[in-house]
């Protein structure tokens, strides 16, 4: 459809510019102001300049923390992508029971995340749990999975993965269905086995779907808050305080608003570097793939 | 789409938004009443508001005082908020604050009244009416004695529901090994040693403890410590709070007859009340506030004992006070001293005390429920009444809330669960108040 007047989309996109400014620009830059005070929002805010930053540089939290990030990131996005690869390779069958299959892995990524925290406590309870019950019905070693420092962020990184590998299968499926059957027809008559074919035919053609999938998996685990909330407060001895719950904590526990905008301005550039590196993958990736022939 | 298909869709859809309009309709008119039934309606919302934080057995306490308030004077009443816990309505109070939308009066723990008193955001509570002078108040409860005496210091806030640390022990546990509560560390020691037995999901734990701030200040205290020597600085009890330290990693790790409970503050707290109900802990520290909780809860005989001692006997207080944010207006103010004059009659005091556990505030309430006879059917409310005279007084710093929550708290859990040393532990800790405050 062609525009009016020139004005006329610049028009339309006002009302989303608006909520973005409102809501994401004008935030962002009172935060990377903030971030210059010392701050409780009772007393007068006093200027300390980078002083925020040094602190948390100096203390070792920034590095805790980003560690600790990048960590339960990985997990999550390594489990959670291969396992949604793996249950879409498996599920892609016509068929009831396939159906109800996908339908109940996907359920999980539906629920919300207080029900699924609330689930997955009672499931590891160290005493009654039903991992706990299970584990010495068969001998084996038992271990407060939430309360040991050792153990939590691997187990909260698990049931983000249980919750959201749903959502990973569903995109996987939604690739998978896109590829055209007739290159798999070709590479069987060709001899190809089922190996050959994923290794040769779906992996490549899944590869823009795995960087979809792993991308918003990254986002998603860097955003994890509620289960965090809900099943440790960040602890025991704050392992599993992650990027954002340590901003929540820093603003309403601590009382340090000028942390916490310091922290919100380093998370900030660190999602930016992120999706940075991801399109420059995604645009390296599609110049080096070889022109298709225009159909005759 | 044939014609006849088409204009069975737009019937359709005209049908649905006939519906849609019928029921904004109903709404618009219907509004007032659902409103009114649901007891939200305007005029509601336009009352003062008295902002509270926490729900179940003292909640019901709460709300029962407040519509006595509203039917005894009409002319004050208040519109109960419920805030969360502790932490998320100092959150949001401090929020409102900003904002200029205060509540006229709420309630916060005592451990922040310095810090939000010093910011100046408090209204002093003996310029407002009826509030000054003689309150009749347990000394040890309120400001004066809860918080370390400076003359000349207003009265910014009012006991309610206050309490301290206390001992529950197993009634059946106490028989079966033919023992009495323990009184000295070493008693406890031995006590949860003798409790502890069994294995796995059957194993039950002499003593069952959250590794929270309260009870190491508990702890320092009993160990003759102090948390800030005569200069004000945080020495955070010195050898005495090593020893704290130390007595919970023998117990927890050496002797394996301690449970920490997992998660944090609340979180904690609720398990180790758990525990003690199931019969997994046969003695737990925790608040008197649980007492009417565990005594109607617990299958067995609920027996309170006061903390035992090391070199002395010691408990802080805990629990809230009320407190009138300065933003309120005068007439919100005047809504609010009238409800705290309500509250602190001896009647209201021990209304809620009796109902949930929490300590009695009025002298005179104390007096009239020795005078009833109730102390004497309630063994346990006179165990929480005769250890006040343990209480030690908080400091009155600024930097006590942040001291507990960003500095001690964390390192805390670092002690006991990664079993640091306790000297190194406390030296980092005052290095970072030293660094950070």
């Amino acid at each position: 459809m062609k525009p009016r007047r020139p004005l006329d989309p610049y028009l339309l996109l006002l009302p989303s510019l608006a909520v973005l400014l409102a809501f994401v620009i004008a935030p962002l830059f009172f935060a990377a102001k903030t971030s210059l005070y010392r701050w409780d929002l009772l007393t007068e805010a006093r200027f300390v300049g980078l002083g925020n930053y040094a602190s948390l540089a100096s203390s070792g939290q920034l590095g805790e923390l980003v560690g600790r990030t990048f960590g339960f990131g990985a997990i999550v996005v390594v489990f959670g992508t291969t396992l949604g690869l793996a249950l879409a390779l498996a599920l892609d069958r016509p068929g009831r029971l396939y159906a109800f299959f996908r339908g109940a892995i996907f359920s999980a990524y539906v629920v919300s995340w207080v029900a699924v925290a609330l689930l997955w406590m009672w499931i590891l309870d160290a005493d009654s749990g039903l991992v706990t019950v299970v584990a010495r019905a068969l001998g084996l070693p038992t271990l407060s999975w939430l309360g040991d420092p050792r153990s939590a962020l691997v187990t909260i990184a698990l049931v983000t993965v249980w919750k959201i590998t749903g959502y990973a299968m569903v995109v996987f499926l939604a690739g998978l269905q896109a590829i055209p059957p007739s290159l798999h027809e070709a590479a069987a008559l060709d001899g190809a086995g089922a190996w050959r074919r994923f290794l040769h035919i779906t992996w490549p053609s899944l590869k823009p779907t795995t960087a979809f999938v792993a991308t918003t998996s990254l986002i998603a685990s860097f955003q994890a808050f509620d289960v965090i909330r809900v099943m440790t407060q960040g602890g025991p001895v704050r392992s599993t305080t992650l990027f954002v719950y340590a901003i929540y904590e820093e603003v309403f526990v601590n009382l340090r608003v000028g942390k916490a905008s310091a922290l919100t301005v380093v998370f900030f550039v660190l999602l930016l570097g992120l999706t940075g590196l991801q399109l420059w993958a995604f645009r390296t990736q599609r110049a080096s793939r070889p022109r298709e022939e225009e159909p005759a | 789409m044939t014609r006849r298909a088409s204009t069975r869709a737009l019937l359709r859809r005209r049908g649905w938004l006939g519906a849609l309009g019928s029921l904004s309709l109903g709404a618009l008119a219907g509004g007032p009443v659902a409103s009114s039934l649901l007891g939200c309606s305007a005029l509601s919302s336009a009352l003062p508001a008295l902002w509270f934080s926490y729900g179940g057995k003292n909640r019901e306490a709460l709300l029962a005082l407040v519509k006595a308030f509203g039917e005894e004077q009409p002319e004050h009443r208040l519109r109960a908020v419920y805030q969360g816990d502790y932490f998320e309505l100092l959150a949001k109070l401090r929020t409102a604050m900003h904002a200029g939308a205060v509540p006229a009066v709420t309630h916060v723990i005592a451990e922040v009244m310095p810090y939000l008193a010093e910011a100046g955001v408090l209204e002093p509570l003996d310029e407002l009416e009826g509030l000054s002078g003689d309150l009749e108040l347990v000394p040890e409860l309120a400001q004066e004695g809860a918080f370390t005496p400076k003359p000349g210091r207003r009265l910014y806030g009012l006991p309610f529901n206050r309490s301290t640390p206390i001992a529950y022990l197993n009634g059946a546990v106490l028989d079966e090994l033919g023992l009495a509560p323990p009184t000295t560390w070493e008693e406890l020691e031995r006590f949860a040693a003798l409790a502890t037995k069994g294995e796995g999901s059957d194993r039950r734990f002499g003593f069952a403890c959250p590794i929270d701030w309260w009870f190491w200040v508990a702890l320092v205290g009993q160990a003759g410590g102090e948390l800030v020597d005569a200069e004000g600085r945080y020495v955070l009890g010195a050898e005495a709070g090593e020893r704290a330290l130390a007595l919970w990693q023998r117990l927890v790790h050496e002797q394996g007859v301690m449970r920490p409970p997992p998660g944090r503050d609340y979180n904690a707290w609720q398990v180790t009340n758990l525990d003690f109900l199931a019969g997994r802990a046969a003695m737990i520290w925790t608040s008197t506030a649980f007492l009417r909780y565990l005594e109607e809860n617990a299958k067995f005989r609920v027996v309170a004992a006061p903390l035992p001692r090391d070199v002395r006997h010691a408990v802080p207080t805990g629990g809230t006070m009320f407190v009138v944010p300065r933003a309120a207006t005068s007439e919100e103010k005047r809504h609010a001293a009238a409800f705290l004059r309500f509250m602190v009659l001896p009647e209201r005091a021990n209304e809620f005390a009796t109902k949930t556990g929490y300590i009695p505030v009025s002298r005179a309430g104390i007096a009239e429920l020795e005078r009833s006879g109730w102390y004497a059917s309630h063994a346990n409310d006179a165990v929480a009444r005769d250890q006040l005279r343990h209480v030690r007084p908080w400091p009155w710093s600024p930097e006590l809330f942040r001291v507990q929550r960003e500095v001690v708290q964390p390192r805390l859990e670092e002690a006991v669960l990664e079993r640091r040393p306790p000297r190194e532990v406390l030296a980092s800790a005052r290095h970072a108040i030293e660094e950070g405050m």
